[in-house]
């Protein structure tokens, strides 16, 4: 079934495919592909490698430059290490970063994106879930135009939407508050749809089994479908993590006082003022990117079967 | 007996028309509050002259007659749909063929898979500010990067960000860059091919190039269509890298002025937030029928 | 069940606490609160700024002064979101062009009888204050722009238009690897010098009294020709490499005093100076900067007002503007501030006598980004000519402003 399919004829439940989903995982972790020969794997490693370079460099780059002095970022001749612009030594600093921690507010504005992520993220895998498995497995009237108006969301273009969505805010008292950046993230369109193509995909004799043991459908949700979608909740956090930890346009129009900014907002500073600082720019960069790696790289795993898993393939 | 079937059956439709209302009822409420509510007003809106500040004037349909036929007072919003609409033609494909390629190739491999899916990655996740830092200086057209490679290959590179035809390219190359969720979601569906299809081609004599049009990519065929509707949805909407790389002045000739750039800065520059809405009704209205002539008219299933 | 019961209870406990952290903070009755958004400055400058404001509430002890600080390209984002919902700050700054619809659309308060002797002030800077001849605001900081020279390859600065077209192609053709001079483009930046240029050949933008655009008269047609001509000796593909100055590519080019600090923090080896924008008849720059205004539903008006006599006055004007890296908009501040003693710097506050001030209509910024910057594009890197490119946008204007 294909996610795309599914949109105008959602199958009725119990119709998911057949697929054994413990089968499935087990025995795509035990396969080893195609045993492709050395030679075929020598010339993709050789690919590969090209392409690691083309998208390292960039990265590289903004590394190295939060570690220059800022006479030594704009060299006539484009130079990767911090060295001196004149003499070729060595001269990298620290300096930066300590600039960047010294901020006015940095601690605070990373304790406030923190709660961000920790109170949103939790908050909207639960709201999208409960949706998306009803609009999935459970039939009731009106699901059909229920979803079509949810999916009709993501078409709208957001900044559009950025004047009376404040108004609406500041109208429901959370104008200027941390609960006026979560609040209005805590449904996403686009998640919902994800996860619901992820549910559709369920074997449906679980459900049966349980419903005949008396269970209801929160208590299904809840200890067979949500531990079952362990792989596409995984997808939807590191997608949530990185959007809402580089977030600048919401929370720099919904707050005003500087106690609540969040890192992007903090880090702005860094660029304010005509003179460029892209040395303090990619300072800040690096400190904010750290803890995006660090969630891809635990959830990376799971990614990779969430997406399989969320009804792409038949 | 039939009676007590037909009426569990009844109690279990009641129960799950409540559940089902229930488990919905806080997403929701949630998009009536914050997207309906907000779209609704857009819609009202785009048929006012509003400054933001003042109480918007009723003016009917003449924010859409002007914007769609006076060129006087919308001199660049065409120029904005066909800059759009060249940016999804080119950075669509450039990004799905270059995460294909990257997924075909990691899924060949026996070991690194996970460290070139970091690295792939990493585009993707660097913040939009440090990346048209890092894309000025490597499409500079003195010092960049990207034109010194081309010297050493013996050609000469245009001045990418500098000259009108070639800053949609040139985004389009970014694109093509951070495509390193259409390689994630691609592996993904490269896993889920059985390896039984593969060796019933092997015994029928088929090589790699065979299984790769025979077998691969058709069976990636809702992959790569569920990727080209929401790829669409996105480049039609771009935004953030052309704002970041060119700022309201969208580049030479105004040559990377998206439509929403235009309709950006029509609304918060100009003060224009009337005819803003109504252009990002017509937006709407045009993603709604391209994603749906995209369901009608694309193959999105692999047919035996 | 009951984990999950637990979870949202936690996850309420979280918001609210997130949410009531908002409200803490309230001064006691007496005192009155001025909340006052400006430009996000640099962290050492928010320091500095700090400062100012902890003198000014030892000045005025029943006042407490609430900086809010907002990156200047979302500034006017969120300052009409915020009106626009009835929850805006007491006072800010306010863009010079935008002062025109702020006051159109009854935001801004009519600055009080008395508060300010307006011949203090630089008249450029005054007069975009304006608005139907009623004063709205207090100019606080102005810039303009000045001739940057690169001392290697240009010993003495032009001071007319003829020597800045044979200066500069002389640098080109000695070195075609070299541009003449950073020519502005069709975009905001460039219809914002451009009036510089209009002036120095004897014209002017609008004339609001008659209600005539004047951007397409031989004036304007002749500083839109000098561009033009300047682009044969300074092609883009050396101009638009990224400091294509300040790595000693071009040998001048028009621009602020921002980059002064620039130059001298990240290109310490570039030795070069700053002279007047060369002119054609007259002597005439450009103006920028922001007005301190008070919104007209400002909960303290008095007070707020004193907080903007305090940052436009003889004695503070000079620092504060010196702390955001503009100049004074007050003569006597001007005169007596530290950047008469910096060469490089003295030149854009000689200049800004000269400043002529943006028209004052609300749609000037609509007609200068999207026609004007249009027809300096066309006429300039395309191949219209100056008198066509202008007639259009005039006519556009002509329509948007309702003229005739």
């Amino acid at each position: 079934m294909s996610a795309a399919k599914t949109v105008d004829t959602a199958p009725a439940v119990g119709t998911a495919p057949s697929a054994d989903l413990g089968t499935r995982t087990s025995g795509r972790r035990r396969r080893r592909r195609h045993d492709a020969p050395i030679a075929l794997l020598a010339t993709a490693h050789v690919l590969l490698i090209g392409g690691v370079v083309v998208a390292l460099a960039p990265f590289v780059w903004m590394v190295a430059t939060s570690f220059k002095q800022p006479q030594d970022v704009f060299t006539p001749t484009p130079n990767l290490l911090p060295t001196d612009a004149r003499t070729g030594q060595w001269a990298g600093t620290f300096a930066n970063y300590l600039q960047v921690l010294d901020l006015g507010g940095f601690a605070v504005a990373l304790l406030n994106s923190v709660i961000v992520v920790v109170v949103l993220i939790p908050g909207k895998l639960l709201l999208d879930a409960l949706a998306a498995y009803a609009f999935a497995r459970i039939p009731f009237p009106g699901r059909d135009a229920l979803f079509l108006v949810v999916l009709a969301t993501i078409m709208v273009p957001g900044v559009a939407l950025l004047i009376p969505k404040v108004f609406v805010t500041q109208e429901l008292g959370m104008g200027d508050s941390l609960a006026g950046v979560i609040v209005p993230s805590l449904v996403s369109a686009f998640d919902i749809f994800l996860l619901r193509q992820f549910f559709l995909t369920l074997p449906g004799d679980l459900e049966e089994a349980a419903m005949i043991d008396g269970a209801g459908r929160l208590r299904i949700f809840w200890s067979v479908a949500l531990p079952l979608a362990k792989p596409a909740l995984a997808v939807v956090t590191i997608t949530s993590f990185i959007f809402h930890w580089n977030e600048l346009l919401w929370p720099l129009v919904i707050l005003s006082d500087q106690d609540r900014y969040t890192l992007p907002l903090a880090l702005q500073a860094l660029a304010a003022g005509r003179v460029a600082q892209p040395h303090l720019v990619m300072a800040g960069a690096v400190i904010a990117v750290m803890p995006v790696i660090g969630i891809f790289l635990v959830f990376q795993r799971r990614i990779l079967d969430g997406i399989q898993l969320t009804g792409l393939k038949s | 007996m039939n009676g007590v079937h037909r009426s569990s059956s009844w109690h279990r439709r009641r129960r799950d028309a409540l559940a089902g209302f229930a488990f919905t009822a806080p997403a929701m409420l949630h998009t009536l509050v914050f997207m309906l509510v907000p779209a609704g007003a857009a819609l009202y809106f785009s048929f006012t002259e509003w400054d933001m500040i003042s109480p918007a004037h009723w003016v009917g349909l003449r924010n859409y007659q002007e914007i769609l036929f006076d060129s006087d007072l919308y001199p660049d919003f065409w120029k904005s749909v066909r800059v759009t609409a060249l940016y999804a033609l080119l950075s669509v494909p450039a990004s799905l063929v270059t995460g294909f390629v990257q997924a075909y190739l990691i899924d060949l491999l026996r070991r690194g898979q996970s460290l070139y899916r970091l690295v792939f990655y990493l585009p993707v996740i660097t913040a939009e500010a440090a990346v048209a830092a890092i894309w000025k200086w490597l499409y500079d057209p003195q010092f960049g990067l990207i034109n010194a490679g081309l010297e050493v290959l013996g050609g000469t590179g245009p001045d990418w960000l500098g000259t009108p035809g070639v800053v949609i390219p040139a985004l389009a190359l970014i694109a093509a860059w951070q495509s390193g969720t259409a390689m994630l979601i691609f592996l993904a569906g490269l896993k889920g091919i059985p390896r039984t299809y593969y060796e019933a081609a092997e015994v029928d004599g088929a090589n790699r190039w065979q299984q790769l049009g025979r077998i691969t990519l058709p069976l990636l065929r809702p992959t790569t269509f569920y990727l080209v509707v929401t790829g669409v949805i996105a480049a039609l909407q771009v935004f953030g890298i052309v704002y970041v790389l060119f700022g309201g002045n969208a580049g030479p000739e105004r040559s990377g002025l998206s439509y929403v750039l235009h309709l950006y800065l029509f609304g918060y520059r100009n003060g224009a937030m009337g005819a803003a809405s109504a252009m990002s009704v017509l937006l709407f209205v045009t993603v709604l029928l391209v994603t749906a002539a995209q369901f009608r008219l694309v193959p999105q299933q692999y047919e035996e | 069940m009951r984990a999950l019961a637990r979870w949202v209870a936690a996850t309420a406990a979280v918001v609210s606490l997130a949410a009531s952290a908002a409200c803490g903070g309230d001064s006691p009755a007496n005192e009155k609160v001025v909340e006052f958004w400006y430009y996000q400055p640099i962290p050492e400058q928010s320091k500095q700024v700090k400062e100012l404001v902890k003198r000014f509430e030892e000045t005025e002890p029943t006042i407490t002064v609430r900086l809010t600080e907002i990156p200047k390209d979302d500034y006017n984002t969120k300052l009409s979101s915020a009106l626009g919902g009835g929850r805006g700050p007491d006072a800010g700054y306010l863009d010079q062009p935008l002062m025109a619809r702020y006051a159109n659309a009854g935001q801004l308060a009519e600055v009080p009888a008395g508060t300010i002797t307006e011949s203090d002030f630089y008249d450029g800077a005054l007069r975009t204050n304006k608005i139907s001849g009623k004063l709205c605001g207090i100019p606080l900081q102005q810039t303009t722009v000045a001739l940057f020279y690169n001392k290697k390859l240009v010993s003495t600065p032009p001071a007319t238009w003829n020597e800045l077209v044979a200066e500069s192609a002389r640098v080109h053709w000695e070195n075609p690897n070299l541009a003449g001079v950073n020519v502005p483009k069709g975009e905001g930046f460039g219809a914002w010098l451009f009036p510089a240029f209009v002036a120095s050949a004897g014209g002017t933008m609008l004339d609001e009294g008659s209600r005539r655009i004047a951007f397409a008269d031989p004036p304007a047609q002749e500083a839109l020709a000098l561009w033009r001509k300047l682009l044969e000796s300074s092609p883009r593909r050396i101009t638009n490499s990224e400091n294509s100055f300040h790595k000693g590519l071009t040998a001048m080019m028009f621009s602020g005093p921002w980059e002064v600090l620039t130059i001298r923090q990240q290109f310490p080896q570039l030795d070069f100076g700053v002279a007047p924008l060369p002119r054609k008849d007259v002597a005439a720059s450009n103006i920028g900067g922001d007005n301190g205004v008070v919104f007209s539903k400002a909960r303290n008006p008095d007070a707020a007002w004193k907080w903007l006599r305090f940052l436009s006055d003889a004695t503070h004007n000079a620092e504060f503007s010196n702390i955001t890296g503009n100049f004074p908009t007050n003569r006597k501040a001007a005169q007596a501030a530290k950047i008469n003693t910096d060469p490089a710097l003295k030149v854009f506050v000689d200049q800004l006598e000269t400043a002529q001030a943006r028209p004052t209509v609300p749609e000037w910024i609509q007609i200068n980004d999207e026609y004007l910057a249009k027809a300096i594009e066309e006429g300039v890197d395309g191949g219209r000519s100056p008198a066509d490119a202008l007639t259009d946008a005039a006519a556009r204007a002509r329509k948007l402003l309702g003229w005739q």
